[in-house]
């Protein structure tokens, strides 16, 4: 349907659209005649928008679904529903041969800088691939614009020639960033670019990153678990919890007033390189750990281990995403009125949150 | 007394391509109760110190020196078997990867009565009862039902949680903790470390703490070892180290972390990455990235000497002291420019 290809409404100068995007993992009984027994819920509903030269955050604990997301976008990996705009136009269905020149447009950085480089190609081999591939240029341009990478990520260009293994942890994760970067890409998602790495090497790289968003006026989505991080290079930033999305928001008022109570709880357990902030708080510790993505908990599927819980309401009633203003999401019925606040203040939503959820 | 005083420890390995020295002259005390961090990124020593001083490294082409006195008495100089005793029972140890350090084909049940039996001379019966107590006193719920569980039944959370429950199984003085939560989530590691100094104050065990975080040393730390190439290049305790940084790689360190706590456009970054111990700078190891460096660094190893300001805060640079008061005023009130 022709109709059913235009991004949903708002839709503009957003570079890229993902609309109830849903990864499902089935899982399995039987050999030959194979049936389908549960599903991995890996992502599960998850809806946003980019605006060109904006950085998203996406942050989540191990098992969110976060990683899966960036391979949805990416189709690396394909949605199991749902639908994904890139510059207005849908690329959910796109064959491989039609992917293909989005591919330019649009790359990646991987966690793992040990991992993600071919071991026996050389450095310069590896970042020409994507211009090989895509027929960027003669043998001679080519050679002479992985150089240029090379340079602009910081590297020597004369270290063309080596393989990965001598170089170490943070050069390795440069040649990454310039293998991303050789196709001109617009968007740059990144899952998990900086975790492998020791602080003072992490710092090059965000920094890098940064300037080359500048530069080149990247779009990037970046995934991490580390809030620190993903607030120090972020416009805005997705807290995802067990395949969905718990608050969206511009970065300045999701570290200052978060909404969902499990935003709250992931900021309050950040710990603070500062004796005096750190000892005063009284971090939120949750109880329990994330249940499985196999056998999600019913409506909000926060509320095991939500602070605010609410027996009949937040096992029963599934949570749309409330806005708050600024752009600001989040999923909760009783979301937190102000910030910061302790464990025992959290677990009062105040009368006028119930009223509220109550009249909806 | 102290309880552990490690004196001029050294350990390097034998390697094909030469000597790397791992740990090159450590020296640090550790009282009852108290907690020290010791940090630094990776291949700084910090868990090599650890390794050595438990007799946990290879024997084969690793040669150590120094002094590691334990109630006064020599670890490195101990037989294996005096070693064993010592082990597990007076000093124990988390290590960071908790999918790896328990054996996957015994229930954790065994594997906790069997730490306790090693040491105790008690029946099954009474084994299990104090595993129990135990699992249940680092908090896994449903203990008496999970105790019979294997490893691979329990979350990554939970695992390190039957770790910590196994070190102090035989109510150690001393509890070395390597990277304990780097392997978790942010509200997994809030519990953990929330729960080591629940336990710190109800067992009164002195804790190393070894990180890479400085957030999770400002959050458990008394005091603080920061650790560079194999050698200690500061020493304070942990308010002193965070006011008055005396050294330009815990600035580095400082000012390279991104925070929650306030608002930095851009990263100071250390330039250039942390040196190969197979063939260490000379002079001051860190002078070849250190925006401070002076002719003299090049060529002089600093001493780890007091500050004249306070005699417990120890540094190895050669800046004079105004200067790094100075610097480090600077940089305090850089990272809290915003600070809300």
């Amino acid at each position: 349907m022709a109709t059913n290809s235009r991004p949903p409404e708002g839709a503009g100068d957003e570079l890229l659209v993902v609309d109830d995007v849903k990864k499902h993992f089935p899982i399995t009984r039987g050999i030959i005649f194979q049936k389908e027994i549960a599903s991995v819920k890996a992502v599960d509903g998850v809806s946003f928008s980019i605006k060109a030269g904006e950085t998203l955050g996406i942050v989540g604990e191990s098992g969110c679904g976060k990683s899966t997301l960036a391979r949805c976008i990416t189709r690396l990996l394909d949605p199991t529903a749902g639908r994904i705009f890139f510059e207005g136009r849908e690329i959910t269905k796109l064959s491989r041969p039609h992917m293909r020149p989005i591919r330019r447009d649009m790359t990646m950085i991987f966690q793992d800088p040990y991992a993600s480089l071919n071991p026996r190609k050389r450095v310069g081999f590896i970042i020409a691939e994507p211009l090989e591939i895509h027929g960027l240029g003669t043998a001679a341009e080519i050679k002479l614009r992985v150089q240029e990478l090379l340079e602009v990520v910081g590297l020597n260009p004369e270290h063309y020639n080596r393989f990965p293994h001598e170089f170490s942890g943070g050069q390795r994760q440069r040649i990454g960033v310039a293998r991303a970067l050789a196709v001109n890409p617009k968007l740059i998602v990144c899952d998990e670019p900086v975790s492998a790495l020791d602080v003072s090497v992490q710092a090059q790289i965000l920094n890098l990153l940064k300037d080359l968003q500048e530069d080149f006026g990247l779009t990037y989505v970046f995934i991490a678990h580390d809030l620190n991080v993903v607030r120090h290079i972020s416009d805005r930033v997705m807290v995802m919890y067990l395949g969905k999305v718990a608050e969206i928001a511009t970065r300045e008022v999701l570290y200052r007033e978060p909404k969902h109570p499990y935003t709250g709880a992931l900021l309050s357990a950040v710990p603070i390189a500062n004796p005096e902030l750190g000892r005063a708080r009284r971090p939120i510790v949750l109880e329990g750990d994330v249940p499985s993505p196999v056998n999600p908990p019913s409506a909000c599927r926060f509320h095991p281990r939500c602070p605010r819980f609410q027996e009949g309401h937040c096992d029963v009633e599934e949570p749309p995403l409330y806005p708050f203003g600024d752009g600001q999401v989040a999923s909760c019925h009783y979301p937190l009125e102000r910030w910061p606040m302790d464990a025992d203040e959290m677990r009062r939503p105040s009368q006028q949150a119930r009223e509220l959820a109550h009249s909806s | 007394m102290a309880l552990l005083e490690v004196k001029d420890l050294r350990t390097s390995f034998r390697t094909d391509d030469g000597i790397v020295k791992a740990v090159d002259g450590v020296n640090f005390t550790v009282e009852k109760g108290q907690t020290l961090g010791i940090v630094g990124e990776s291949g700084c020593g910090k868990s090599v110190t650890n390794l050595t001083i438990m007799g946990l490294n290879p024997r084969q082409n690793t040669v150590s020196s120094g002094q590691a006195l334990w109630k006064g008495d020599d670890l490195l100089r101990m037989k294996p078997r005096e070693l064993r005793d010592i082990r597990g029972n007076d000093i124990s140890m988390i290590f960071q990867d908790p999918m790896t350090s328990l054996n996957p084909v015994h229930s954790i049940g065994k594997q906790l009565v069997e730490a306790i039996q090693l040491h105790r001379d008690v029946t099954k019966r009474v084994a299990r009862a104090r595993a129990l107590e135990l699992l249940k006193a680092v908090g896994i719920p449903r203990a008496e039902a999970r105790i019979d569980d294997y490893p691979h039944q329990f979350s990554g959370g939970m695992r390190q949680r039957v770790m910590i429950a196994m070190a102090l199984i035989n109510d150690p003085d001393l509890l070395i903790a390597d990277e304990p939560t780097t392997a978790l989530d942010v509200t997994t590691q809030a519990q953990i470390l929330s729960l080591m100094k629940r336990l710190q104050e109800d067992f009164g065990s002195a804790i190393i703490l070894v990180t890479h975080d400085l957030g999770v040393i400002a959050e458990i730390a008394d005091d603080v070892l920061v650790m560079y190439a194999a050698q200690v290049v500061e020493q304070a305790e942990v308010h002193d180290l965070f006011n008055r940084p005396q050294h330009p790689y815990t600035w580095g360190l400082m000012g390279s972390l991104p925070r929650l706590d306030a608002d930095v456009e851009r990263l100071t970054q250390i330039p250039g990455q942390p040196p190969s111990l197979l063939r260490p700078p000379s002079g001051c190891r860190f002078h070849p990235r250190c925006p401070y460096v002076m002719e003299v660094c090049k060529t002089k190893v600093p001493a780890l000497v007091p500050t004249q300001k306070d005699p417990d805060h120890l540094q190895a640079c050669h800046l004079d002291e105004d200067t790094k008061d100075r610097e480090a005023a600077k940089l305090i009130a850089e990272t809290m420019a915003g600070a809300t």
